[in-house]
């Protein structure tokens, strides 16, 4: 198996093919770095037109994209509090804070090299880990996966600092409108008001466009007209000058890659999951945890790693089992279809060139992203802020539109959009914490369908969620994130109290 | 006289010209609507025909697929049957997906929506069994259904869809009972499968064909085997007569002219009969089978009165 991944390299290196990575790498940050394009609209895009493409040309420009854009992501969440994309809303925390503080080429520097080395760290799991780590994927039934995704909200909800009951009333909003479109198991419709255009349920895309993008905007255009950040205030150096103050990363890189590899196996959780966890975890471990959330640079490097770690792992499931870890590997499925690759274990024996050669791809990709994607940002991107608010303001919505037009080609999803922004400014006026609603949305319908398959499978014996190993570890996991920090807090005080007796 | 001249001239020049329009079919591009996004099993099916349909078309025919996704591809064929029956909108069908949409729900469109040009794709149910089950052939499948009725869970990629309605019969048939746990599409079905959380399910042959290693196969739901896995008996050779499958083909809407009409099915056929066509969809993992007009029409019916049938029986929503 290893020798037919050296035999693949010399492909990779073919003009065409290698340009392909170069130019997919550039167009997925231009398309993360826009709020309302996504790296899952980008390839989908993408796709019908790689039919005449040679097989490593097509998937060269996708693994480009993908790395891309989960990097870009991270520009506009730096630079407005608006995340490009919906694992890009974890890196808001801290970034924007770093640039309030006139950091913000810094944050885009650490931005760009935890990206890519979460990316290299995916590639070479799914180059040689990809047929065990398909092992690990089986473990996880309907049951399991319930528990993931209840483990998940429970950490968002109860992690993330600030009023937890504020952060369940935002969580339920996201699990309410994850209720939307036809049941998950019968079809019938719930709330669609007999829209077919509801049928499927509201977006993600939609969703976090309307929260996350319109606030902000309507914040920019309310402050009266001035020049934006100046270009010292935003703090660009060289890369290596940088690299240096990011030294005692490592541990927040290795933590976030594992993470990142990890959630990208497990289907259907993705990007923004991992991202919050990274977070989470990074910030438990951490020496003044204080300090997050106010513009702690490892806070950046802990969700960037991350988001960009479960690209290439969530294409094991997909290469070896046909089942795609995020909606991007989704996408990217459909494309390997198109090539008449069929995932699955003979996918390996039938197309080790072009197999290997994609895997090839990823990694370089990943690779490729800190020689352009540092420059391109700082110098150009960055630049964004010295734009009269008037008319950034304006450039966002436009390209908020567009983008939400074009996932489906209707009107429909953008008065949705519209809708949506309505309910974020009010919440960020209310100070309803918004990731919760992501993450609600995301997880909800996962939580819902695997909970009503796992009971399905019980024949209704609701102790078929407790039946084995992976359930019960999932639970004891869910059970410390809900009480653990109360805990902690009592034990602190009732230290405390004893010092002071 | 002048009057009947110019007359003539006039009915001529129109005769003229509706047998210009006629010669000429397709003038402009025709639309091919597809109910699914660009790169799923009826996108490929409808993107690798294009080009073939194009070449038996001839006088410069050409396609443009176009991908309205949603709601289980209801958005797509609700489109088609409301477009101009004028040749230029054609759009993907499946079988029994489409019929059944409009037996558990409300559909802006009938049986009678269409006019049917050809199914290319049939592919087959097979019935599969996790390796960790011990069931590994279709007698003590059989018999472990009617020990203990329900206790063996089923995964499948939905409810209304051909693999529920391959149970059904199959229920009927060997008179047993199953639990039906319908995953979001077959992959995950399959997962859950080799995973062992689930005991058997029943797939499409061109969805295990690169599994077999992992998965017991215990039969093929055609009436001869499949070309696919050649050494699968059919269900037929173990004394069990189920035939059931997904179908995937091309319609109009209702009301097509004639000689259009003709055109399109002269094409389909020469299509279906083309070895470079069939290597494509072999490729792709599609099993051909293509009937074309009246007998397609009847295929719909049929399969919308079974679907009809298993819905007065037992309702899935």
């Amino acid at each position: 198996m290893y020798s037919d991944l050296l035999n693949a390299l010399p492909e990779v290196f073919g003009l065409a093919n290698f340009l392909a990575v170069i130019i997919g790498v550039i167009a997925g940050i231009v398309v993360g770095a826009m709020p309302g394009l996504s790296a899952t609209m980008a390839i989908s895009v993408l796709v019908p037109f790689t039919f005449g493409l040679e097989p490593l040309v097509a998937l060269g420009l996708m693994a480009g994209i993908y790395n891309g854009a989960m990097y870009g992501g991270a520009i506009p969440a730096v630079l407005l509090r608006i995340p490009g994309t919906p694992a890009a809303v974890a890196t808001t925390f801290d970034g924007y804070p770093m640039a309030q503080k006139g950091e913000g080429g810094f944050a885009l520097q650490v931005a760009v090299v935890s990206s890519s080395i979460g990316g290299i760290a995916s590639a070479f799991a799914l180059m040689l880990l990809a047929p065990p780590l398909s092992r690990v994927t089986l473990l996880f039934g309907p049951a399991e996966v319930f528990w993931v995704a209840v483990f998940g909200l429970a950490s968002i909800i109860f992690l993330l600092g600030g009023s937890p009951v504020k952060g369940l009333i935002s969580a339920c909003f996201g699990v309410f409108v994850s209720v939307i479109g036809s049941d998950p198991i019968f079809g019938s419709d719930r709330f669609t008001f007999g829209k077919l255009e509801l049928l499927d349920g509201i977006s993600i895309v939609i969703l976090l466009v309307g929260l996350y993008a319109l606030p902000p905007v309507i914040d920019l255009l309310e402050t009266p007209l001035k020049t934006g950040v100046s270009e010292d205030k935003l703090g660009t150096e060289p890369i290596w000058k940088a690299l240096p103050r990011m030294k005692g990363f490592w541990k927040t890189w290795l933590r976030g890659s594992f993470i990142g590899i990890w959630i990208g196996i497990l289907p259907g959780a993705g990007g923004s999951m991992a991202a919050f966890m990274s977070y989470n975890e990074a910030r438990r471990a951490s020496k003044h945890p204080e300090r997050w959330g106010e513009g702690e640079a490892e806070g950046v490097a802990a969700a960037e790693t991350a988001n960009n770690a479960d690209t290439a792992s969530a294409l094991i499931p997909a290469l070896t089992l046909g089942i795609p870890g995020t909606a991007v590997a989704a996408v990217m499925l459909g494309g390997l279809l198109v090539h008449g690759l069929q995932p699955g274990p003979m996918l390996f024996r039938d197309n080790p060139d072009v197999v290997f050669g994609f895997m090839w791809q990823f990694l370089f990709g990943a690779i490729l992203l800190v020689l352009l994607g540092g420059s391109l940002a700082t110098n150009s991107f960055a630049r964004l802020l010295n734009l009269p608010r008037p008319l950034l303001g304006s450039i966002i919505i436009v390209l908020m539109l567009i983008g939400v037009y074009s996932i489906h080609g209707r009107m429909f999803d953008v008065y949705l959009m519209l809708g949506f922004g309505a309910v974020g400014w009010v919440m960020d006026k209310l100070k309803f914490p918004l990731p919760p609603v992501v993450l609600g949305l995301i997880l909800g319908a996962f939580a819902e369908e695997n909970l009503r398959l796992a009971l399905r499978i019980g024949r209704g014996d609701w102790s078929v969620l407790f039946r084995n190993t992976t359930s019960l570890v999932l639970v004891a996991l869910t059970i410390a994130v809900i009480v653990g920090p109360g805990l902690k807090q009592r034990i602190l005080d009732a230290r405390k109290a004893r010092r002071q007796a | 006289m002048l009057k009947l001249i110019q007359k003539g001239a006039l009915a001529g020049a129109m005769i003229l010209a509706a047998g210009a329009a006629l010669a000429e079919y397709p003038e402009k591009p025709i639309e091919v609507i597809v109910g699914y996004s660009a790169g799923g099993g009826t996108d490929v099916m409808a993107r690798t025909a294009a080009p073939f349909i194009e070449k038996y078309l001839g006088s410069g025919a050409s396609l443009v697929v176009k991908n309205m996704p949603g709601a289980s591809g209801q958005i797509g064929v609700t489109e088609v049957a409301g477009a101009k029956p004028d040749g230029y909108t054609i759009g993907t069908f499946n079988l029994p997906g489409m019929m059944a949409r409009t037996i558990d729900r409300e559909a802006g469109y009938d049986r009678e929506s269409f006019t049917y040009l050809a199914n290319v794709v049939n592919d087959p149910n097979v019935i599969v069994t996790s390796k960790g089950s011990g069931l590994d052939t279709m007698e003590k499948l059989i018999a472990a259904a009617k020990e203990d009725p329900g206790a063996i869970t089923v995964g499948m990629s939905s409810l209304g869809g051909d693999d529920h309605f391959a149970l059904i019969k199959l229920e009927g048939l060997t008179e047993t009972e199953f639990t039906i746990v319908p995953f979001k599409g077959s992959a995950p079905a399959r997962t859950a499968l080799m995973g062992g959380h689930v005991a058997m399910g029943i797939l499409n042959i061109s969805e295990v064909a690169s599994f077999q290693d992992e998965l017991n196969v215990l039969g093929v739901a055609t009436e001869e085997r499949s070309d696919f896995a050649p050494d699968l008996p059919t269900f037929r050779e173990q004394g069990i007569d189920l035939i059931n499958g997904s179908m995937r083909g091309f319609v109009a809407p209702a009301g097509l002219p004639e000689d259009v009409v003709a055109k399109l099915d002269d094409a389909f056929e020469q299509m279906a009969g083309d070895p470079e066509f069939l290597k494509a969809m072999a490729d792709t993992a599609n099993p051909i089978e293509v009937v074309t007009g009246d007998d397609f029409k009847q295929l719909t019916s049929d399969l919308y009165d079974l679907a009809n049938k298993v819905w007065q029986e037992t309702p899935w929503n």
